[in-house]
């Protein structure tokens, strides 16, 4: 094993000790605060006590679902980065957000919620975000599949999706302007254990199809040029990732609403650690993105305890704060180009 | 069905009836049952009705300090008023989002949630098989009535809200017994700037109008979405701005532009605090109407 490998596989397991750390800190701190000794202990107690229902019913799936979206939000980014080869593309750019949002309001205005219950929001955030990807598909890659106008396209339905959310909620009731902006600002709070552990089983199913591109995406890094005297099907490749990266994108934002930055920043910074190989980029980024959201929803629930911020608020605050700081101190490595 | 009932005279004389059969019970009787009562109910009695309540509105938390049901309400949020010279409770959150946690662990045994609470939460804390109730937001009269006889019937004490529905019912038919001979003037209400938003029969501030004797020019709309032109058209003789935050102020000076607005020649552009509009309680009901007859009737008496 040459040294650079070793030292690429020891960030990988600092990433995975940092995620621990955080997890075993989420589950200690809340409005309710449980010592770190005490945890193993309510672990092993009979079903019933208030800290068991707390860690359990309460932190344990904001953790998971935390992790969940974190890890397919960041995956999402470093595989857009690379296939655009742009540090600036985001898993919202292509507009499925605003797709996903779409399907929400809607469903929300025309009370399918009421009648359809806990899933229904999800599920039409999720045929907002597929509509989406398919009208982005289809729009973009009727002959080849062309980067820039899969980008414009994606920015422009984005567009078109706020202004139609923004006629939904000029027209709409209180109580539905309150349901709409509440799924916007995105939560980490879901009882549903079928949606978490789907989530969950989507984001480890998505590192183990992305980790099969790996070495595409490290030829992709060359350029398309490149890449294609290496031997890669760039066309089938590029489709490929896009379907992926959109499909973890669009099952994050329907279960989760729309949670910034982690998608566009992660990516940044795994790339400092482990420089341009998607051999660890995809697994760095996929555990870095869950653990920076576990960490920041904990801060959303303490730092004003017993009231909550909204979990993209801290994302926002404290991901771009880090960022601007290394953009203009840090290593410029950090910045050079995919 | 039952809201039809609480309105008619019937009900009440039937809630009235019952409570005089209960008066007129041989003395004997009345003792008998009162020591089987103490005996055998009251430790059931005081098991029945929750003792560990969590308001999750200010308009519940107002209820049960009318109640005096305040020993029992463990926490509430953030926007509950506490009155003068009582002690603090808990606070676990805002009306819209509450700390999960916070009510896990103070083992509540009722959470009276509020149409403002957010769904999610309220899935979450029937999922976590608390003992959650919804009360509503009242959009009339009739429903902060409906909703505080809930209230009282949910914490044992229907009587006394019986009692107080009944006092502000008294008042709200004297008042509209007293404004019935009156002029009804066009009224307009602004809720909202930007764009220009105004109420419909939807909100409870439509009910105050009405009932003190005015007449909402915007009741039948669909939506409360207004142009300013069609306000100019429809001419209201009064224009009643609700505070909303700071921008009441500003709203009466942009509306005094419109000098063809008999509202304004008259200068009948008032500002009431939307507070005051959320009436919490029937009590609190009528003397938010008064106020209401007061600015559209002057000169009455």
């Amino acid at each position: 094993m040459s040294q650079k490998t070793f030292a690429l596989l020891a960030w990988i397991l600092v990433l995975g000790a940092i995620l621990i750390v955080v997890v075993l800190v989420s589950l200690s701190l809340g409005s309710v605060n449980i010592p770190l000794g005490r945890i193993v202990e309510v672990i092993f107690q009979r079903k019933g006590s208030v800290e068991h229902s707390i860690i359990f019913d309460l932190r344990m799936s904001r953790i998971l679902l935390g992790f969940a979206v974190g890890s397919s939000l960041g995956l999402s980014g470093v595989i857009l980065q690379g296939m655009f080869r742009n540090p600036l593309v985001e898993p919202y750019t292509l507009g499925i957000s605003g797709g996903a949002a779409l399907g929400v309001c809607l469903n929300i205005v025309l009370g399918v919620s009421k009648i359809g219950g806990g899933l229904s929001l999800p599920l039409s955030g999720f045929l907002g975000a597929l509509g989406v990807i398919l009208m982005v598909y289809f729009l973009s890659a009727r002959k080849t599949f062309r980067i820039q106008g899969l980008l414009l396209t994606g920015v422009m339905i984005s567009f078109i999706a706020s202004s139609l959310i923004m006629l939904i909620m000029a027209v709409s009731r209180v109580e539905e302007l309150q349901g709409i902006i509440f799924w916007i600002m995105g939560s980490l709070e879901e009882s549903n254990w079928f949606l978490i552990i789907t989530m969950l089983l989507v984001s480890l199913a998505g590192l183990l199809v992305a980790y099969l591109f790996c070495f595409d995406l490290n030829a992709l890094a060359l350029g398309e040029e490149e890449a294609r005297h290496l031997g890669i099907n760039v066309e089938r490749t590029k489709r490929m990732l896009f379907i992926l990266a959109s499909l973890l994108t669009g099952c994050s934002v329907s279960v989760a609403g729309i949670i910034g930055f982690v998608g566009l920043a992660i990516p940044y910074f795994i790339r400092l650690l482990t420089g341009i190989d998607y051999r660890f980029l995809l697994i760095g980024s996929f555990l870095a993105g869950g653990a920076f959201l576990i960490l920041c929803d904990t801060l959303a629930r303490t730092v004003i305890s017993p009231l909550e911020l909204p979990v993209g608020v801290i994302t926002g605050i404290i991901g771009g704060s880090v960022f601007v700081y290394f953009l203009h101190t840090g290593p410029q490595q950090l910045f050079r180009k995919t | 069905m039952r809201a039809v009932c609480l309105w008619s005279k019937e009900w009440i004389n039937k809630v009235r009836d019952e409570s005089r059969v209960k008066a007129s019970m041989p003395l004997r009787q009345v003792l008998f049952l009162s020591v089987v009562f103490c005996l055998f109910g009251a430790p059931l009695y005081s098991q029945d009705y929750p003792r560990r309540i969590i308001s999750l509105g200010p308009a519940v938390t107002e209820g049960l300090y009318l109640l005096g049901a305040e020993e029992r309400m463990i926490a509430n949020t953030v926007y509950c008023q506490t009155p003068q010279g009582r002690e603090e409770k808990e606070k676990i959150g805002t009306v819209i989002r509450v700390s999960l946690e916070r009510i896990v662990y103070l083992k509540s045994d009722l959470i009276l949630a509020t149409s403002l609470t957010d769904r999610a939460q309220l899935a979450a804390l029937k999922d976590l098989k608390l003992n959650v109730v919804e009360i509503p937001t009242a959009r009339n009269f009739q429903e902060v009535c409906l909703n505080f006889l809930e209230l009282g019937r949910l914490i044992g004490k229907d009587d006394q809200a019986i009692k107080i529905i009944q006092q502000a019912k008294d008042e709200v038919d004297f008042i509209r017994g007293q404004t019935k001979g009156l002029a009804k003037p066009r009224v307009m209400v602004q809720i909202g700037a930007k764009p220009l938003f105004v109420a419909t029969r939807e909100y409870a501030v439509n009910d105050f109008v009405e009932l003190s004797g005015g007449i909402n020019i915007t009741a039948d709309l669909k939506r409360g979405i207004y142009s300013r032109e069609e306000a100019l058209k429809q001419n209201p003789d009064y224009i009643i701005i609700t505070t909303m935050g700071l921008a009441g102020a500003a709203e009466k000076e942009s509306w005094q532009r419109y000098t063809a607005l008999d509202a304004v020649k008259n200068n009948r552009i008032y500002i009431i605090d939307s507070e005051k509009l959320c009436a919490p309680t029937p009590l609190s009901f009528v003397s938010t109407l008064r106020e209401m007859v007061k600015t559209l009737h002057p000169d009455a008496e």
